[in-house]
């Protein structure tokens, strides 16, 4: 777990399936898209918009989606915490980046122009952008930080492990203020490898994928007097664990995996004290049955904290961890507030939980 | 205070797997760079790399596609695991961190971004599977039977020291008792190609700091080292190869593949780590460099040398990538270990072919044999497209 005191999270930006956002995600619900690419499918994918529209003077020409929402929800993020980069010791400013298949756009168009031209002749513009670091480094370039700058790949936890990698450097006093993001890219090579897998579900509500990047502002002390930021929640402690006995495609086999994380980042309190929990939950059976196990097995099975499951209206990704923290930040029901559990277990067995506080 | 001490080390290199191999090919000042003919079919040019020959024998576990990047990190991790096993206590809670920037790269053809569906119907599953860069944590974690935190760290070449530096922050925070850290990459035609493309690389081995360098040369390898809390090592007698006194992290935000000219990013995480460490750059006896031998690279990190060790008494530094080439996200924790040795052994590795090396008067480079010297402290500097750099400062373990 990491160690106590609360970091607050003060900026909220996102680029989902209901388009670039600053702050809270107001609306409800947004059907899945259907897909240029493939007949007769659909995911709750991110419409085309043109980045400048939405960050004036913003330069993303020449970069995959991943990039270019980095930049834009960077740049919300900051700008939704009402934060004077100029004001700031940008050395001391970390990014963290978390993401499944990283720039696996930029990838894949590489391995076009190989299939064409052969690897003697590939591109070199693309070669370095199809590093799995590229967005955080944008981030850093464009906003000119110079601190910590981190890009994670934990499978479909890669989102909280960011957030808490990011915690503790603050913690740590190896930066001021982080900006974390998290998300990944849905391409027809991966979406073509789920459905030769048989992940995709045929009904509503069931495993549905999706693709996203959210990145929050934080900072140890939170904002200072008069700034006027919002602190949304504070992170108070995160755990991260893995279930030996998966396989590389396979969830945490049972609850036990799951559990002990949430018992970690409890460290000791009440689980009664819980009064609001964001599930992992993506509509398959077997991921279904492992958080639930996990949650009766700590909570109790008759624990009354209401459950979000921000999957069904964002859809699975890896990195989706960050996106679904600011999606249940803003489904929270009225009233609600207090301590809350993030879940979250990936295939290939890794987990984590964060514990986090709504004020 | 809280240490870290390094308690085990596991490293599959073109010198061979363990860590003699390693020694007695540094000590011999034996380059493991050749012409390979292995990529030459696909990349029309046969380019000068150090591979490793070892076989990767590992026991295969049901539902894991193993990559040639899985399989050089699963063999480090059990000779770095097999250090502390059975005399540690709670070691199936410990944790991984693996850099890797090919992954599964190794295994997947250009079929896969232009026909999909056909590429997996025609056994490209599988392969694909090992694709995520958090694969390789999860490989060495089950095949380990290990519960804790895993991590994927990609940061390109600045991947490998900073996989351990967040492992270190683990222990410190308290998050695993033992964490298996380091970084792992096989060659491959994806990079060898980028490269290339880049007209980066060599064609003869590479010759780092030299004003005559033209290029760098690719290498594979997987280093790994097992991290934990310094007294809870030595309250168990465990054998400490080094203490990782500090560490520093930064970014250039300057360019993607060029790195900062002055070389303020490096320049800053190295003074990071001394102040972390508490100790003054002056203190620092070896850097092992980053020293790539490209145009760019090798000046901007003398500038870097330059601004944190200013005009006092010249630092020796030396570029190992001229033995084993460059193994990008493995380099960094390739090099912690050379580091280790270095100091360990009381012995300052020479850059191989330097023989007119650019000026910078705070660098004492080092050439020709390697040099005895007695001395407790030294770095290793990393940095990586993107602009990432790291620094890991190591002090001499127990005798």
């Amino acid at each position: 777990m990491t160690a106590p005191g609360g970091i607050a999270i003060t900026g909220l930006g996102s680029v989902s399936c209901f388009g670039p956002l600053e702050g809270l995600i107001r609306a409800r619900q947004c059907p899945p898209r259907p897909l240029d690419w493939q007949d007769h499918a659909a995911a709750f994918a991110v419409a085309p918009f043109r980045p400048a529209a939405v960050v004036p003077s913003l330069k993303t020409r020449r970069l995959d989606r991943l990039s270019a929402w980095s930049l834009v929800a960077a740049a919300l993020a900051l700008r939704d915490a009402q934060i004077d980069l100029d004001q700031q010791d940008r050395s001391r400013c970390a990014v963290v980046l978390g993401s499944g298949f990283g720039c696996i756009e930029t990838t894949e168009a590489f391995f076009r122009t190989v299939a064409e031209w052969g690897y003697g002749k590939a591109d070199p513009i693309l070669f370095p952008d199809s590093l799995d670091n590229s967005p955080a480094s944008h981030v850093a370039k464009h906003f000119a930080l110079t601190g910590p700058n981190i890009a994670l790949s934990c499978r479909g936890v890669s989102g909280e492990a960011a957030l808490i990698e990011a915690a503790s450097l603050l913690r740590a006093g190896e930066a001021d203020l982080a900006i974390v993001m998290a998300g990944d890219t849905l391409t027809r090579t991966l979406y073509q490898w789920m459905e030769a897998a048989g992940l995709l579900s045929p009904r509503p509500g069931g495993f549905t994928p999706g693709e996203g990047l959210a990145a929050l502002v934080m900072e140890p002390a939170g904002p200072p007097d008069g700034r006027g930021a919002t602190v949304y929640a504070t992170f108070e402690r995160g755990a991260m664990g893995s279930d030996p006995n998966a396989t590389g495609s396979s969830w945490p086999r049972d609850g036990r995996a799951v559990a002990r994380v949430i018992r970690r980042a409890l460290a000791g309190a009440d689980p009664s004290s819980i009064r609001w929990i964001v599930s992992c939950t993506n509509g398959s059976a077997a991921l279904d049955g492992v958080e639930a196990a996990a949650v009766r097995e700590v909570f109790g099975s008759s624990c009354g904290a209401p459950v979000l499951a921000p999957k069904p209206i964002i859809g699975e990704f890896d990195g989706s961890g960050v996106l679904r923290l600011v999606a249940a930040l803003s489904g929270i029901p009225s009233g609600i507030r207090g301590l809350g559990m993030m879940l979250g277990a990936s295939a290939g067995g890794g987990c984590a939980a964060l514990l986090l506080n709504v004020p | 205070m809280k240490r870290v001490a390094v308690t085990g080390i596991g490293i599959v290199s073109p010198f061979g797997r363990g860590v003699e191999p390693l020694q007695a090919g540094l000590l011999e000042c034996r380059s493991c760079l050749e012409r390979s003919r292995v990529f030459e079919a696909d990349l029309g040019f046969a380019p000068t790399v150090a591979q490793v020959r070892e076989p990767l024998d590992v026991k295969p576990r049901p539902g894991f596609r193993l990559s040639r990047t899985d399989r050089l990190a699963l063999v480090a991790a059990q000779d770095a695991a097999a250090e502390v096993a059975g005399r540690c206590q709670s070691f199936e809670e410990s944790g991984v961190a693996i850099a890797t920037t090919v992954g599964g790269l190794s295994e997947i053809q250009p079929a896969i971004a232009t026909h999909p569906r056909e590429y997996y119907r025609a056994k490209g599953f599988s392969t694909a599977s090992s694709y995520p860069h958090g694969h390789a944590a999860d490989v060495v974690g089950c095949h380990l039977g290990l519960r804790g935190p895993r991590l994927g760290v990609n940061v390109a070449c600045a991947s490998g020291a900073i996989a351990i530096a967040l492992a270190a922050r683990m222990i410190l925070d308290g998050r695993a008792p033992v964490m298996l850290a380091g970084g792992s990459d096989a060659l491959c035609q994806f990079t060898l190609g980028g490269f290339h493309s880049l007209q980066a690389l060599d064609p003869e081995p590479c010759r780092p700091f030299d004003k005559n360098r033209n290029g760098l040369n690719l290498g594979e390898a997987a280093a790994m080292l097992v991290l934990e809390d310094l007294d809870r090592a030595r309250a168990r007698k465990a054998r400490i190869w080094a203490v990782l006194l500090g560490w520093g992290m930064s970014n250039d935000a300057f360019h993607l593949t060029a790195p900062h000219e002055a070389g303020a990013g490096l320049a800053a995480s190295m003074l990071r780590a001394a102040q972390m460490a508490g100790v003054a750059p002056s203190d620092i006896g070896y850097v092992n460099a980053h020293g790539t031998g490209t145009p760019s690279n090798d000046p901007a990190e003398a500038n870097a040398y330059a601004a944190v060790f200013g005009r006092g008494r010249p630092v020796p530094v030396s570029s190992t990538k001229s033995y084993l080439g460059h193994s990008l996200a493995a380099a960094g924790a390739v090099e912690a270990v050379v580091t280790i040795l270095s100091l360990k052994l009381g012995v300052l590795f020479p850059t191989l072919r330097l023989t007119d090396p650019i000026e910078c008067p705070c660098v004492d480079w080092l050439m020709g044999a390697p040099r005895r010297q007695d001395f407790r402290l030294a770095m290793t500097a990393s940095a990586g497209f993107g602009g990432g750099n790291a620094t890991l400062l190591f002090e001499r373990g127990d005798e």
